[in-house]
């Protein structure tokens, strides 16, 4: 009971963080600060549903698999934004369509 | 009621011919690719009549719809390389207001986008309320479920849908697996050489996260292989994997990297086709049926097809990626 009400407000608190994260995505005039508001979806977003699954995982090994996704989305999505924010750096924004 | 079921089917069947033969016949393409789509609408249509709205559905959106599109796209692109080879100077569309032209123009670029909040809010509304009466109105059938169940001890696997689809219908498995190939078949001939220039990464970020990830990457892709004969997984995700740590191998560092000759790679596109023909046929020889295996040897025999289908999966997914045959075998 007490796993299932955590599981519920961890997850629904990662679910605010993605929503403001798109919304980010969408409103924000520019691009690194798309990529500042995409970053709070990735990390704490995803890590606190994560957090929120375990209490649902079977076992360690479950549990095991969620830390390494989330530690993986983590990588994967720190090495992606430092590379649009390089390229952005180097070559300026894409033209935009405003 | 049925005699008019009857007369509809044999219209629809009328219809589905007659706008064949017409697209087929016909000499200019605009009308060919207009009939083209309308043939995927009717074939929709019968799908429906068949009790089958999933593949009336997939007709309809890929069938009638992308590759309709994809058409249209193409045709213009051809009309505007035609136009400069004629005239020796690039090709602008003529100013027609109407006309096949709007559409294909609506299609390159939208309209003017006009800040509406309404619209998505009610489009929003209409899908969600769509998607959460579908979720109120499961069906009870159990479908096949049963019936699978009643015959796993005989599949060789402990996973239903590992069952279905390397054994009960492996039939599905294997023309999927070929029609994979065929698409890298297409895209090699196209007789496209230039592979994606070398873009050197900036930085020492991104080779870091690739020696993270890739080796990572190799051991989740052989576990999903390995766990799809007990827990979902499976040839297609596990090659699915595989194939996106190649790609990002070939994206980040293609100087680095060397050519993969020619003979081992086409072995190893092959391998998941060449291998799952050669066990079907055992199996037709052995008195199975065509793609039926022994109960002992169901196991081992599908692991094999796993293993070969996984690797021609990655290699296919990164070959399509690169989108140029390996150069230097025009032979």
């Amino acid at each position: 009971m007490i796993a299932n009400t955590l599981t519920v407000i961890l997850v629904l608190a990662g679910l605010v963080f993605f929503a403001a994260g798109t919304a980010g995505l969408l409103r924000f005039p520019d691009v690194y600060s798309r990529l500042h508001a995409l970053t709070k979806a990735d990390n704490v977003g995803l890590g606190l549903v994560i957090l929120g699954l375990m209490f649902q995982a079977g076992g360690p090994a479950d549990i095991l698999k969620l830390i390494l996704i989330w530690v993986l989305v983590l990588a994967a999505g720190t090495t992606a934004a430092h590379m649009v924010a390089q390229r952005t750096w180097t070559h300026g924004e894409f033209e935009s369509d405003r | 009621m049925s005699l008019l079921l009857v007369i509809f089917d044999l219209v629809l069947l009328a219809g589905i011919i007659g706008v064949a033969w017409r697209c087929l016949a016909s000499t200019d393409l605009f009308r060919a690719v207009v009939l083209f789509i309308t043939f995927g609408l009717l074939l929709a249509l019968a799908w429906v009549r068949l009790e089958a709205p999933d593949i009336a559905l997939a007709e309809a959106a890929i069938g009638a719809g992308i590759t309709g599109a994809l058409l249209l796209v193409t045709l213009e692109r051809l009309r505007s390389i035609m136009a400069e080879r004629h005239s020796g100077r690039p090709h602008t569309p003529p100013p027609d207001p109407s006309g096949p032209h709007a559409l294909l123009r609506a299609l390159h670029d939208p309209p003017p986008e006009r800040h509406s909040f309404f619209p998505a809010l009610i489009f929003a509304l209409v899908v969600g309320s769509l998607l959460v009466t579908a979720l109120w109105h499961q069906p009870q059938s159990t479908g096949l479920e049963p019936v699978v169940d009643a015959h796993m001890d005989v599949s060789g696997v402990d996973h239903p849908i590992t069952a279905v689809l390397l054994n009960f219908r492996a039939y599905d498995t294997f023309l999927e697996l070929a029609i994979v190939l065929i698409a890298l078949l297409g895209a090699w001939s196209l007789g496209r050489h230039d592979l994606i220039p070398a873009r050197p990464a900036p930085g020492p970020i991104l080779p870091g996260t690739l020696r993270l990830l890739v080796p990572v990457a190799i051991v989740t892709g052989v576990y999903v292989l390995w766990a799809g004969s007990h827990a979902p997984g499976g040839a297609f995700q596990a090659g699915a994997i595989l194939g996106a740590a190649g790609i990002l191998l070939v994206l980040a560092r293609p100087r680095q990297l060397p050519m993969a000759p020619g003979i081992p790679l086409r072995l190893g596109i092959t391998a998941g086709v060449a291998l799952f023909l050669l066990v079907g046929l055992y199996g037709l020889g052995a008195g199975h049926g065509f793609l039926g295996y022994a109960d002992a040897w169901a196991y081992p025999l599908i692991i094999l097809i796993e293993v070969a289908a996984t690797l021609s999966i990655a290699l296919t997914l990164v070959a399509l990626f690169v989108a140029g045959r390996p150069a230097g075998d025009d032979a």
